[in-house]
């Protein structure tokens, strides 16, 4: 049986906006630290995004290496590239 | 059932794996045999959208409609891409997508090719209706002519993948840019080649 994981939460349900981390805690020493902690960029996107930006660091940053690695075209590894970028944008911008 | 699917989307948009100069020696080589299939039909490409007889039949004439067919659209996505586009776009990508998608068009051709074709390129479509229906091999033509309306639409389904992947444009800016590509590009197409029968 494969393992349940369990989804980060990145949206509010209710209205949509931004999650905020409220309380961290310790699973060994039962410490918890509670304020308002925003959600690193990297966090908030998608499992498909964040493996896309390893494979880029991966192939030290060389788009002609992740397309040969991807099996896919160059400009359709540009397109995603472009289409992250632009997201990254719009979540700094919210 | 999922290598199934990948072949099935490769068939509807080749460009997520091959653009580039791989598509361009592609486009090359089906560019080349279609001109020599369309030589041995005298099937003629008048537009990017319109085909059939002229009066002018060397090679010359079918290589330099091919070309202008190409280059038209080609020059006109390139030219929207880098006008409309956030994304950098390679030259190559653009004349190497465009050149690959008409590869379907060998197949027009190929059809074109077939007897029936081949007389009906000889008809006189003056002809009243009824001694027009009479004529031999008309109704085979006519089918063949809906098959091969099929790779034509292939062909326009693929430059439509070849403009969204070589400029990655999106929504309305496509659909705008597309339309003139390929209508404003066969306009353009056909004034240029029309003069080519009185040169060549």
């Amino acid at each position: 049986m494969s393992e349940f994981v369990k989804k980060l939460p990145l949206k509010c349900p209710s209205c949509d906006s931004p999650l905020h981390v409220k309380k961290l805690h310790c699973i060994h020493c039962d410490t918890e630290v509670n304020g308002s902690f925003a959600l690193p960029l990297f966090v908030r996107l998608s499992e498909k995004e964040q493996a896309f930006i390893l494979d880029f660091v991966k192939s030290s940053g060389s788009l002609k290496d992740m397309a040969k690695n991807m099996g896919i075209s160059y400009p359709t590894v540009r397109n995603l590239l472009d289409d992250l970028i632009e997201k990254l944008r719009q979540i700094e911008e919210v | 059932m999922n290598h199934m699917k990948k072949k099935l989307n490769l068939l509807w948009n080749p460009f997520i794996r091959i653009a580039g100069y791989q598509a361009l020696a592609w486009g090359v080589v089906g560019c080349i045999v279609s001109i020599w299939i369309s030589y041995l039909s005298k099937y003629h490409y008048h537009g990017l959208l319109h085909f059939g007889p002229a009066p002018k039949n060397t090679l010359l004439c079918f290589a330099l409609e091919h070309l202008v067919v190409w280059l038209v659209p080609a020059i006109l996505f390139l030219l929207g891409g880098f006008f409309f586009s956030k994304s950098r776009i390679r030259i190559v990508d653009v004349f190497g997508t465009v050149l690959f998608a008409q590869l379907p068009l060998i197949f027009m051709n190929l059809i074109s090719l077939l007897p029936p074709m081949q007389r009906m390129n000889n008809m006189d479509f003056n002809l009243p209706p009824m001694e027009l229906m009479n004529q031999p091999g008309l109704l085979l033509g006519i089918w063949l002519a809906l098959v091969s309306l099929v790779f034509l639409v292939w062909t326009l389904i693929w430059m439509f993948h070849a403009l969204k992947v070589s400029s990655n444009l999106k929504g309305y800016m496509l659909g705008i840019l597309y339309c003139v590509g390929v209508f404003g590009g066969d306009i353009l197409c056909r004034l240029l080649i029309h003069p080519l029968y009185s040169l060549l």
